[in-house]
């Protein structure tokens, strides 16, 4: 089922169901868009053609039903009990897990790289970007403080620690999305305006990457060296990375440097430490990936085709985004 | 100032164009005579607009990264003629002194931390994109992160500052006066990373040998003294815990730099013996901060000026050496007086002002850092003599290996001179020596005000 007109349908539902969850005034709403949202989701991703992507959406079917069908059993007992608006309870700890399983967040990851391996490129896209709005807006409406602030440790340093041994590319921006997570955890729970700033700023540099990587049919770190890069894309492909990374003075360090503010401000001391090591180790493993970018002879093999998928403007424009974001970011100083 | 950021801002375009490589090295050199003379007033703060300034540390230090960026164009002409990327490299030079220049003139403290952090990622890709050998991705890597491992606990520390103190100006923050250890602590680390002090020293030694002779220089000559201008700035509002912690940073670095300077003997590469003297003179420039007199401030800030012409200078003379026989080792490197006996003139000049002989202003630097170091401690006489001793061994150890002896039976024929290099020797020497004249001038000045 490869038709253009389906993925059309399903795409306009899927973003029909993240506003229904989004602006609903009851918690059965959100309910409702997070179950529309897992099943127009679920014909976007699977290609009967393809065993791996039948196994990826039933596994990605499994994960999720059981997290909404925990979020509804949660959303009943709350109602049915009617006692407290209190946040500091058991009943917002499980409602807060499952939403938090729903967006792939540590200690319940684990399906979150798998499937992103079985994934293609722009599905690993709308999962990495799109999927995680409704549950992160849900969260920001009923969290426990002090759960969420161990969650956003453990993503840090799951993040961190898990992209290390890792040589797919789908594997590794699913642990830096894993990581950046846990940024935006806590920026919900600050502000849902600062959350939308730093998810955007996250979203567009995640796009670049990932157009980047589609067109150029790059899976694998090994792919990265026996390509013929010109010097543009390689250039885009550093700065795209050490912007994600958080790099001064790229645009990805505004939203983080943003963050650190209000940590510093509410006295997070160790938290903010903890932020920064393991972005130093997430800085790391990005380096690995653009180490081929950054050696300027490379392979110029004349059997290995570089055959862009459609056109190239959209690296033009992605290229030209990331560099001047770079003078931009500098004047939003002043 | 704005005029000077828009004239590096608009030779970006120049870089692209074709056969404009001499004339962006120019214009640098051009840059340099107007900033140095249409600032008169140095002995207060001047240029003072929306967010930049300038004052005595800042101008002196403006001044060494232009002419160094300018002196790492010229030092790097087998770029141009070997046709290497040589367009992104100007680029990158042109970036890498427009981020200095931004982060030693910039009123604000969280603006400076950000070109501070900026000035990184051009060193980065000098370092691996034309250096030599692969070890340079490994260079490359403890670079990065000794760096970012110190700095990211300073942008903890700017932003409490900021929610603490509600400004950021840096001349402001002399009326405050912050007490807290940690705070201190995550302030100063960065810059003890960056200087560097002894026990995170190590991506020094490294960085320095892989890179090309343009990030070798520009590394030597600014890139540490980012690490001496920030302590500089941020000792105002720390001086009460500094008071009181001082003697650990002071103690490690003159002892480390001890160490450092009986290592500096078991060198084979010539890159990494000046290297790893770089670090002997910070560790002296380090302490001379810590011990927060005033002699100390003029003396560190007089040593990292010398000490920038000094390294860039011998780093661009072993890159002569390295071009013409392939190879940095003190083994291949022996008897040039043989063949190159004006350049034996040059590593003379350079390698007795690196030793800190008169009339050089090293020795106008290391004269005063005795003298507040002494002052603090008579202890420290101990250390100190040691240190200048090794250092002048050192130096003549580097200098009759390089010179005399007997050459080594295995080399083919080079070239002998090249004009250009006669041209950047000249100017670094004499930029030296006119910083002496100036040095001792002022050196008199101030003994007269006290």
């Amino acid at each position: 089922m490869n038709n253009n007109s389906n993925k059309m349908f399903f795409l306009f539902i899927l973003f029909f169901s993240t506003l229904i969850s989004i602006s609903s005034n009851s918690w059965f709403g959100c309910w409702i868009g997070l179950e529309i949202n897992l099943l127009s989701f679920i014909p976007l991703i699977s290609n009967s053609k393809n065993l791996l992507s039948v196994e990826t959406s039933l596994k990605y079917f499994l994960t999720q039903s059981l997290a909404s069908i925990n979020f509804l059993f949660m959303i009943l007992i709350k109602f049915s009990l009617l006692k407290n608006f209190n946040m500091n309870n058991i009943i917002s700890i499980m409602m807060n897990s499952s939403l938090l399983m729903k967006m792939g967040s540590a200690p319940f990851h684990f399906w979150f790289p798998n499937i992103v391996e079985g994934l293609s490129w722009m599905n690993n896209f709308m999962l990495m970007t799109w999927q995680k709005i409704s549950p992160m807006i849900l969260l920001s409406y009923y969290f426990n403080k002090n759960f969420l602030i161990f969650m956003i440790i453990m993503n840090l340093i799951i993040g961190s620690l898990g992209g290390l041994n890792q040589t797919s590319l789908r594997k590794l921006l699913a642990f830096s999305s894993i990581n950046n997570l846990g940024w935006m955890i806590f920026s919900i729970m600050i502000s849902e305006n600062l959350w939308l700033f730093y998810f955007l700023i996250y979203s567009m540099m995640i796009f670049m990457m990932i157009s980047l990587f589609f067109l150029m049919n790059m899976y694998f770190m090994n792919q990265l060296f026996i390509n013929n890069m010109n010097f543009f894309i390689k250039l885009n492909l550093l700065i795209n990375f050490l912007s994600l990374g958080g790099l001064p003075p790229f645009m990805g360090f505004m939203p983080k440097w943003i963050i650190i503010n209000f940590l510093l401000i509410n006295k997070f001391y160790f938290l903010t430490f903890i932020f920064m090591m393991t972005s130093l180790i997430i800085i790391y493993y990005y380096i690995r990936i653009i180490y081929s970018s950054f050696m300027f002879n490379y392979f110029k093999m004349k059997w290995v085709n570089l055959l862009m998928k459609n056109n190239m403007s959209l690296i033009n424009l992605s290229s030209f985004i990331s560099i001047s974001s770079m003078i931009l970011s500098t004047f939003i100083f002043m | 100032m704005m005029k000077f950021l828009f004239m590096m801002i608009f030779m970006i375009p120049l870089c692209f164009m074709k056969n404009m490589f001499w004339l962006v090295q120019m214009m640098l050199f051009f840059m340099m005579f107007l900033f140095m003379n249409l600032n008169l007033n140095i002995m207060c703060f001047f240029n003072m607009s929306y967010m930049f300034y300038c004052d005595i540390i800042s101008f002196g230090l403006i001044l060494l990264s232009i002419w160094i960026c300018s002196l790492m164009i010229m030092a790097s002409e087998s770029l141009f003629k070997l046709n290497f990327y040589f367009n992104f490299f100007l680029f990158n030079v042109i970036f890498l002194l427009i981020m200095l220049y931004l982060t030693f003139s910039v009123l604000n403290l969280l603006l400076f931390y950000f070109f501070f952090e900026a000035s990184l990622i051009p060193t980065l890709l000098l370092i691996i994109g034309w250096g030599y050998q692969p070890e340079r991705i490994q260079a490359g890597m403890y670079l990065l992160f000794y760096t970012l491992f110190g700095s990211l606990p300073l942008l903890m520390g700017i932003v409490y500052i900021f929610n603490d103190l509600n400004t950021m100006t840096i001349y402001f923050l002399k009326f405050f006066n912050m007490n807290m250890y940690l705070l201190y602590i995550s302030m100063i680390f960065a810059f003890l990373v960056k200087m560097p002090m002894y026990f995170v020293h190590l991506w020094l030694p490294k960085a320095h040998v892989e890179a090309p002779v343009s990030g070798s220089m520009i590394l030597a000559g600014i890139m540490l003294k980012l690490g001496g201008y920030g302590l500089l700035r941020v000792m105002i509002f720390l001086q009460e815990v500094n008071l009181k912690l001082n003697y650990i940073w002071i103690i490690i670095s003159l002892v480390g730099g001890l160490f450092i300077s009986m290592k500096c003997f078991c060198q084979v590469d010539m890159k990494s013996l000046i290297a790893y003297s770089s670090v002997a003179h910070m560790s002296m420039v380090i302490g001379g901060i810590m011990v927060m007199n005033y002699w100390g401030f003029i003396g560190s800030y007089i040593l990292m000026i010398s000490h920038g012409l000094c390294s860039s200078g011998m780093f661009c003379l072993a890159n002569i050496n390295y071009e013409r026989l392939h190879s940095r080792s003190l083994y291949i490197n022996s008897g040039m007086m043989n063949f190159m006996p004006s350049m034996s003139l040059w590593w003379f000049l350079l390698l007795s002002s690196n030793m800190a002989a008169p009339p050089s202003l090293n020795l106008l630097g290391e004269i005063s850092l005795i003298n507040s170091l002494v002052s603090w401690s008579n202890i420290s006489m101990i250390l100190l003599m040691m240190i200048s001793f090794f250092s002048a061994g050192y130096s003549l150890y580097l200098y009759s290996y390089i010179q005399h002896g007997k050459y080594f039976q295995g080399l083919y024929s080079f070239y002998v001179w090249f004009i250009s290099w006669v041209f950047i020797i000249i100017f670094a020497l004499i930029s030296f020596k006119y910083d002496n004249f100036k040095g001792w001038f002022y050196f008199y000045l101030i003994l007269n005000k006290k």
